[in-house]
């Protein structure tokens, strides 16, 4: 059963918190018939938003979980995923944008391009994302479209242009002039379904040709036929022109903007015949996958329903049905109770049901074709893994998957609590690559970690509201890592005779810097100095010393270690002796090589009127920020710096206080930098220190 | 490479400045060029030199982001150092801070009031500045020396301005300072020119007390790095 693609489209919506993209989500759904009743974010009637369907999230009235949707518009089927603002959570938008065709980037009309946005922006170009834009809440004073088109061009560097343009603005807005029909589009009704379209006012007429010729002439570049039709200065058909913008999009060369207000009720239809005319339907975008066979060869899927199946899947869910997995099918066809495998495990998994769903709703279906986004019901497997049918074996590429650089213990007050915790680990852990867990063998403690305060803030709600798991939690951790910044020799011999057969290995070399990478090992041997079967050992034993450094506790990375010479008894050496003589060698180069604690710096961009410019950068400051630059524009202001992730607990508190609550900041992780002499200092003190205490 | 040896075999070292940074004359001065040719380079150029002699450079930058302008820097010192990593080169961006300003939105008052806030609560105190983007025609003389004053009273050992002329404006200062600066060159003791000539590009000399090079030298640009090519 085929079917034609290119009435399919997968797109996300992303933005910078609070920009509204939920509540556009939602009218969305309402215009498409997907919902009968609008509900606000934070509305009085208690029902929240259909797509935050955790309870935390209607809560805060911020979105988490992308929640996977599916609407009709027309006679375009369009899967959406909601991805979360807050660049805690960017895996969620970055896993989203991995499976997406295009996405809406949706922008505060009176906030413009913010720090969100610019990351969201950049993750699209990565994974190469046409888009198109939408300037939200046009009814809000100071809403003013054109300057953040402006700043689409000059902070996000896209060939930005209104393809609308507003009648009235903030309370007076009632709709928008179509620059390419060059009508004037109202929307009407109490939930503004009604539209009606009639000429443009007489008033605007002037300003919306001069308009239409400027955008003319910058997608005239992308259409021959187009450039000769203005030319030629006679009537243009407007197919040309469509035909124009959708190619510049899809080639990411042009960026069209539309606006509105979902909370109003104003542009959202408009938006989604954008998202019909200028997004790519599946075909349009190429995707690669890894040939497992054929030592990895990349190669590009097919779309085709009848070559064999590749679907991948990008989202976990442990919601009130059981487990879900959300699919991305790339080619192929998949029905209910087909076989899959899984190429990560090799596992053979039979499909028993098959849905879409509508946030927390869902619909059974009976197969599932390329370009789908769908859930599937009870397969065992982790986010990222691919499924194929046997006629295939590949792997979609990986997703870049940033380290986790924040760190808290969490203990269950009872034996119940314990037993809930671990099945709430265990699937956050499934869930989301950024969230990790393990429990730390000197203190018995489990420990969390992933991206930030509010990232972990967000698990331990889950793991109480939806497994019931009551935890006390410890002060949050960084990861501090060691590195060594010279080289250094060893020789090191582990000899040990108490009776019995004894130990003995000598184990020679250097350690050294390793610029890119955690850990190398080089075997330099000749002469058979150490037997061919013990290196392997001695690798062992110093991947063991790597795995926890001698000045502050924290894992050793950025070394190689260089073995060249050694030696052994014939009947002594066993492959424990290696390994302990390894470790011995290890501790003998470190301290030596020039140890040093390194800490996560985080790029923090902080947000807010002007006025409190030289607070926030004194705040910056006073936590070891390294302010790199200010951006100024009018009223509002920028600041970016580089600040130990150490320094920043709490610091939203601080932040509000300072700027009364009107300023706001993101972070995300930039890089190790070694942690000044003081600092490293007292680490070094407070891990000696529970080191006597535990002994 | 140290930062002094990479100081000492900087291209700038042509224009004869003190490499030691023991030059203690405090002095303005002023890129001219017309629109694309190279101003922002050459502004980097002395930027970077006085980061590399430890000082602290405060770069405006009026109209362009924060992240193109520190690409200029990227870039320059990539070619300054041949593509070789410097060691310390997180410790030399510790003495740059970029501020940006919309065209529309920067005034002498308030760049005044954000230095302000930056020295008096010791958060950055620099040494040098650069403003690059300044509009000259909406700026009178008066307004200028006074912003000369202020920057005196902050202690800045150097300044250099950028300013864009236009071909089709032909005024000229006696000394050879083209429109717009015509009438403010008595306020800089430094003005350079760039300008492109038929196969090449020229950093014309047209005053500079803190060079050990007389007025009216020419000096060749590489077209492709915006460094002053070596004799």
């Amino acid at each position: 059963m085929s079917r034609d693609l290119s009435k399919v489209r997968n797109i996300g919506i992303s933005a910078h918190i609070d920009s509204g993209k939920t509540t556009l989500t939602e009218r969305i759904l309402f215009y498409t018939n997907r919902i009968h009743a609008i509900h606000e974010v934070r509305g009085k009637d208690g029902v929240g938003a259909k797509m935050d369907s955790m309870e935390l999230e209607k809560e805060r009235g911020i979105t988490i979980q992308s929640a996977a949707t599916y609407c009709t518009w027309k006679d375009i089927d369009i899967n959406i995923i909601d991805t979360p603002g807050h660049v805690d959570f960017t895996v969620e938008v970055e896993r989203a944008l991995r499976v997406l065709d295009g996405a809406v980037l949706v922008l505060c009309s009176v906030g413009g391009v913010q720090s969100q946005s610019i990351t969201v922006n950049r993750q699209m170009t990565r994974y190469n994302v046409p888009r198109i834009a939408f300037v939200n809440k046009c009814d809000r004073t100071g809403a003013n479209p054109m300057k953040v088109t402006q700043q689409l061009r000059d902070k996000l560097d896209l060939n930005a242009h209104m393809l609308q343009m507003p009648i009235g603005l903030e309370n007076d807005l009632v709709g928008m002039v179509d620059l390419v029909e060059m009508k004037a589009v109202y929307y009407e009704g109490d939930n503004g379904e009604k539209i009606r379209i009639t000429d443009i006012p007489a008033d605007m007429v002037d300003e919306a040709e001069e308009k239409r010729a400027a955008l003319l002439e910058e997608v005239s570049m992308f259409s021959d036929d187009l450039m000769e039709a203005l030319l030629e200065e006679g009537e243009i058909d407007t197919q040309l022109i469509y035909d124009a913008i959708r190619k510049g999009t899809l080639a990411l060369e042009f960026t069209p903007v539309f606006m509105g207000s979902a909370y109003k009720n104003k542009g959202v239809q408009s938006l989604l015949d954008a998202v019909e005319k200028y997004l790519p339907c599946p075909t349009d975008v190429k995707n690669t996958a890894l040939d497992l066979k054929n030592n990895e060869e990349e190669f590009q899927v097919t779309n085709n329903p009848a070559d064999p199946l590749i679907m991948l899947a990008f989202k976990l869910e442990d919601g009130r049905y059981g487990q879900l997995t959300y699919i991305r099918t790339y080619q192929g066809e998949l029905n209910k109770g087909d076989t899959v495998f899984n190429s990560r495990t090799g596992k053979k998994v039979k499909i028993g049901r098959l849905c879409r769903m509508h946030s927390d709703e869902m619909e059974e279906i009976e197969y599932c074709g390329s370009g789908d986004i769908v859930a599937l019901f009870g397969v065992d497997c982790a986010s990222g893994d691919t499924f194929t049918d046997d006629r295939i074996s590949c792997s979609m590429d990986s997703m870049h998957i940033p380290e986790p650089v924040i760190s808290l213990a969490v203990i269950p007050v009872d034996n119940k609590a314990q037993i809930n915790m671990s099945k709430a680990l265990n699937r956050f852990t499934k869930e989301d690559p950024t969230f990790k867990t393990f429990v730390d063998h000197e203190t018995g403690e489990t420990i969390i970690s992933g991206m930030g305060e509010l990232h972990l803030e967000v698990y331990i709600e889950r793991m109480k509201r939806e497994y019931k798991a009551e935890v006390t939690v410890g002060a949050p951790q960084v990861a501090y890592r060691e590195t060594i910044t010279q080289r250094a020799d060893f020789d090191y011999t582990h000899k040990k005779q108490t009776g019995g057969s004894g130990q003995f290995g000598r184990v020679a070399g250097y350690l050294e810097p390793l610029e890119e990478g955690e850990y190398e090992f080089v075997d330099n041997i000749v002469g058979g100095a150490i037997p061919r079967e013990f290196i392997s050992s001695c690798d062992k034993g110093f991947q063991k010393s790597v795995e926890k450094g001698s000045l502050c506790g924290s894992a050793i990375t950025g070394v190689r270690v260089v073995i060249n010479d050694g030696a052994f008894h014939a009947v002594d050496s066993s492959d424990v002796a290696f390994q302990l003589a390894s470790i011995g060698g290890f501790k003998q180069g470190y301290m030596k090589a020039g140890p040093v604690i390194m800490e996560p710096i985080m790029k923090v961009a902080v947000e807010g009127p002007s006025e409190f410019q030289g607070a926030v950068m004194g705040s910056l400051n006073q936590r070891r920020g390294m302010i790199i630059g200010t951006m100024e524009e009018g009223t509002y202001t920028v600041v970016e710096a580089e600040v130990p992730l150490s320094e920043m607990f709490g610091y939203s508190t601080v932040l509000r206080s300072l700027t009364q609550g009107k300023a706001e900041f993101t972070m995300e992780f930039a890089t190790f930098k070694p942690v000044p002499k003081g600092v490293g200092e007292e680490l070094i003190k407070k891990y000696q220190q529970e080191k006597d205490k535990s002994n | 490479m140290g930062n002094e040896a990479l100081s000492a075999k900087n291209p700038l070292r042509a224009l004869g400045l003190e490499s030691d940074g023991t030059d203690e004359r405090r002095s303005m001065g002023l890129v001219m060029a017309r629109a694309g040719l190279g101003k922002t380079a050459i502004l980097v150029q002395f930027a970077l030199d006085c980061m590399l002699l430890g000082n602290k450079v405060l770069h405006v930058s009026i109209g362009e982001s924060v992240d193109k302008t520190r690409s200029w820097y990227d870039d320059l010192l990539s070619c300054l150092t041949e593509g070789e990593k410097l060691k310390d080169i997180p410790a030399i961006m510790k003495n740059r801070m970029i501020m940006t300003f919309k065209e529309s939105s920067f005034s002498n008052a308030m760049f005044e009031e954000r230095l302000n806030d930056l020295v008096a609560q010791d958060i950055y105190v620099p040494d040098c500045l650069i403003i690059d983007g300044y509009d000259f025609e909406e700026n009178d003389y008066a307004a200028l020396a006074e912003f000369k004053k202020f920057m005196k009273s902050k202690g800045l050992k150097m300044v250099w301005f950028s300013a864009v002329s236009h071909r089709e404006d032909t005024r000229k200062s006696a000394e050879g300072v083209p429109a717009p600066c015509h009438e403010v060159d008595d306020l800089f003791e430094n003005v350079l020119l760039i300008k492109p000539t038929e196969d090449s590009i020229t950093l014309d000399i047209i005053k500079c007390d803190s060079c050990g090079i007389s007025p009216g030298t020419q000096l060749k640009l590489d077209p492709s790095t915006m460094l002053i090519q070596k004799v």
